[in-house]
């Protein structure tokens, strides 16, 4: 049970705050309700582009990590789709420096055309380094759009091409700040040595002046129902083929998460998982197999990825995978199986809250999603999931006709 | 109301405040015990150490090999009975054999520790080898490594390891697509039967330890003996490089990864945590020298890490980044020039203080909740230290000056004793 306060600022800001006092340190987690989904299609990248200028100085601090560091602090920052969050620990003595130094780029940020043009060379080298520059590191490029044919997840968050991110200019970026970085969508939570009434004091102190900005309504073209496979072929030189199959599922906050959740579990749980089980340990078809949910706010994907064995062709390879699915569908998982993926999934969430900076993020998320104390009601909601219902879910997510499928192929050449 | 100015806070001096030292027990057959018992939490995690590592083998792939193939099948679980049973219990394992050691962690709820002894006792000291899954090990494992070959971090890596300990030593030694045939049920036997003697093994619990974990480690492991004791092999003989300057050609990459370092003094040597510092310095957090000229400057690259790590028998420095083709002989260029600037002129006083206040974080940062102690108390436990290491370390945090750096530079940086691999 991870106990939590929470309150909004008049601006907007919601403020939740963990009190543990059995550490020397306080995480702040600090999450903007906008992501690469809000972006426009011929900018795409953008709001990746911004958490790295979000580093270049504000208003009264013409650095951000130096008085950071001075304070023994230590931060990141990750964007995805949905979200962009930056985080930080401090030893909890040095707390107010992390309220100052967040608040003021929330207020304005600072950077030089000279500091856009490095942060725009060090990205694409990012773009390169992770995904142009390794093997099958363009799959999410080239499956992506086929999927999503409107919805902005259709492009990945790093940018759909380095063309758009070397495109941006000082007014484009200024332009995304004022939009979407507004006190409205932000949530601070704060885990670890700090009570309640201080973090109040401070969020009030140092947040409270930041003014709410115009909230522009969030309208993003809605993808229509699929109904019709859709398939790619690509050959790139990689050791080994590899498959790509991905189905349109619902919103994180539907009712039907837990349940496609403990489904992927079940398919791909680890070794104990059905697709390894048959795939590799049976079969050998193939070297690894996944299966995953995106955890999207908006309408998402389950993902499964498999490398191929040398020698087992690529269909044969995709019709047994398609075995074991509709094994699922066809038949209603025993009780044992079921529990197994019930218990892992409450040992996993239990380690993952050991964790001040990942108990702060947890917060945050949830927040958003509605509520913090959904933190505590996870297991209980995974747990309540039954054999007929994922067999069920099988059925109406898992559809060919739902399916965008990626055929990986190896030139063979080394 | 009178205007808010949003001054920089007042900052306060922190100490690192490093625990007290596990307590060591030790099983009826010898092997030691080490408790840490801490967090708010109900889980746990236990570390089973041995010196099984790379070191110790006599052909490529034996150590790694012989360690994933522990949980593979047992005397009373075949290999989908226990990944079924470990699930079922929600215990986490990882199974990890490094360049010296090697052995089994597993994280779970405490309520389940005496499942998850059982299921180590199984694993570690009765597994069976079979034929058939160790041929599916190996058809995985030759397809994984072909893959990593695909990326140029790792062809930089190993290439960087073959120079600074030589193509024969285990640190140094290259594994090839034919070294996957070579792997029989009989030679892991063997491997397994020599390194993992119960006796000899080292256990590390740690988390919110409920009941009494020291009885089931007796229970489970405190009367088994292993007919084995390994003596150390007297062929195995650090080499280096004659060549400092190493390319690896790979077709269509788009940028060029960079390993650039040398062998140098492990955790062990009195100067180690001064050389902890000055990497700090140049390459080792986000305001590090290299980071702000190559990265926040120039926008060369993503990012470029200094790191220095021990091995058993060495350590080694290493500076690392991936860089767009047309900037790679440019960013080495400033790699080496930042090198010979820590030999030529001490820090200032202002960057001196920047580091100790960020390594006097992360030092909290090490000691925060019962995982993170029990990993701190492994990297030095391997090397037969403990935790007056870090005691020593935050003494040199604090009282380290420019002229010290400026000697461990000239000392263990030289440019000219440089090895650099660049792959594509």
């Amino acid at each position: 049970m991870i106990s939590f306060s929470r309150f909004t600022l008049p601006n907007g800001m919601r403020v939740i705050v963990h009190y543990d006092s059995s550490t020397p340190l306080v995480a702040m987690n600090l999450l903007y309700d906008t992501g690469s989904k809000d972006e426009d299609p011929s900018k795409t990248g953008m709001a990746h582009l911004f958490e790295h200028l979000m580093f270049c100085g504000s208003a009264n601090v013409p650095e951000y990590d130096l008085p950071l560091q001075l304070a023994g602090g230590e931060n990141n920052a990750f964007t995805n789709n949905d979200i962009t969050d930056y985080y930080l620990t401090i030893p909890a003595g040095n707390i107010e420096t992390a309220f100052w130094l967040e608040s003021d780029r929330m207020l304005q940020p600072a950077f030089s055309q000279e500091k856009l043009d490095v942060q725009k060379s060090v990205v694409i080298e990012e773009f390169k380094q992770r995904y142009l520059n390794q093997p099958y590191g363009d799959s999410m490029h080239l499956i992506r759009p086929l999927a999503y044919k409107v919805h902005p997840y259709r492009w990945p968050t790093i940018g759909m091409d380095i063309s758009h991110v070397a495109s941006v200019t000082m007014a484009d970026a200024l332009e995304f700040f004022r939009t979407f970085y507004s006190p409205r969508r932000a949530v601070l939570a704060l885990a670890g040595n700090i009570n309640p009434d201080k973090a109040y004091n401070l969020a009030g102190k140092w947040f409270g002046p930041v003014n709410g900005n115009i909230q522009f309504p969030r309208d993003l073209p809605q993808e229509p129902g699929q109904n019709k496979a859709r398939d790619l072929y690509v050959e790139r030189n990689v050791p080994a083929d590899a498959l790509y199959k991905v189905w349109h599922i619902g919103r994180r906050g539907d009712s039907d998460y837990y349940t496609l959740d403990l489904l992927t579990d079940l398919l791909a749980g680890g070794d104990s998982g059905r697709l390894y089980n048959r795939l590799v340990r049976e079969l050998r078809m193939f070297s690894e197999i996944n299966a995953y949910i995106t955890a999207d706010i908006e309408p998402g994907l389950i993902i499964m990825t498999g490398k191929i064995m040398k020698g087992t062709d690529l269909k044969k390879a995709e019709s047994a995978l398609n075995e074991v699915i509709d094994n699922l569908k066809d038949k209603e998982p025993a009780e044992d199986e079921m529990e197994k993926v019930r218990n892992k999934f409450e040992s996993a969430t239990v380690l993952s809250n050991t964790n001040i900076m990942n108990k702060a993020l947890n917060l945050s998320v949830n927040e958003l999603l509605g509520d913090p104390g959904l933190i505590n009601t996870e297991v209980e909601r995974f747990r309540a999931v039954t054999g007929p219902m994922a067999s069920a879910a099988a059925r109406k997510y898992l559809d060919s006709g739902n399916c965008t499928t990626l055929y990986y192929k190896s030139t063979g050449r080394k | 109301m009178g205007i808010f100015l949003r001054v920089q806070p007042q900052v306060e001096a922190f100490n690192a405040s490093i625990p007290a030292e596990p307590q060591l027990y030790e099983l009826s057959n010898g092997a030691g015990i080490y408790l840490i018992d801490a967090g708010t939490e109900e889980v746990m995690r236990t570390d089973f150490i041995f010196r099984a590592g790379m070191v110790r083998e006599y052909l490529p792939l034996l150590a790694t090999t012989t360690n994933m193939m522990l949980a593979e099948g047992t005397l009373n679980y075949n290999a989908r009975e226990l990944s079924s049973t470990l699930d079922y219990y929600g215990i986490f394992m990882n199974l990890y054999a490094e360049k010296d050691i090697a052995g089994l962690t597993l994280y779970f709820l405490s309520k389940h520790a005496r499942k998850a002894m059982e299921l180590a006792g199984e694993i570690l000291f009765r597994p069976v080898f079979p034929g058939n899954e160790l041929d599916l090990m190996m058809k995985k494992r030759i397809n994984w490594f072909r893959i990593s070959r695909g990326k140029t971090q790792n062809l930089a890596m190993d290439n960087f390891f073959e120079a600074i300990f030589g193509s024969r030593h285990p640190y140094g030694r290259k594994v090839t697509e034919a070294d996957f045939g070579k792997m029989t049920s009989q030679l892991v036997k063997d491997f397994h039967s020599m390194h993992y003697s119960p006796e000899e093994m080292t256990v590390l619990v740690s988390g919110k330890i409920n009941g009494n974990i020291t009885g089931l480690l007796e229970d489970f492991y405190g009367g088994l003996s292993s007919g084995y004791i390994y003596r150390e092999d007297p062929e195995n003989i650090l080499s280096e490089s004659r060549e400092r300057k190493i390319k690896i050609a790979k077709r269509g990459s788009v940028q060029s990864s960079f390993r650039i370092g040398k062998r140098t003094i492990n955790k062990r040597h009195p100067d180690y945590p001064g050389l902890k510092f000055l990497n700090t310095l140049l390459g080792g957090y986000f305001g590090s020298r290299l980071m702000k000229n190559l990265r926040e400057e120039k926008g060369y690259t993503y990012g470029v890490h200094s790191s220095v790590s021990s091995f058993d028998l060495s350590g080694f420095m290493v500076i690392s980044t991936d860089v767009g083709r047309q900037n790679a002989e440019k960013a080495a260029g400033e790699i080496f020039s930042e090198l010979k600037r820590l030999q030529a002129s001490p820090p200032t006083d202002e960057e001196m203080e920047v580091v100790r206040k960020y390594m006097m974080g992360e030092i909290l940062r090490m000691f925060d909740g019962p995982f993170s102690i029990a990993d701190s108390f492994r990297s030095v436990l391997d090397f037969g230290l403990n935790f007056d290491y870090y005691h020593r370390m935050a003494e040199t945090i604090k009282s380290v000056t420019p002229d010290e750096i400026m000697r461990l530079a000239n000392a263990y940086c030289k440019p000219e004793d440089m090895y650099e691999i660049k792959a594509g």
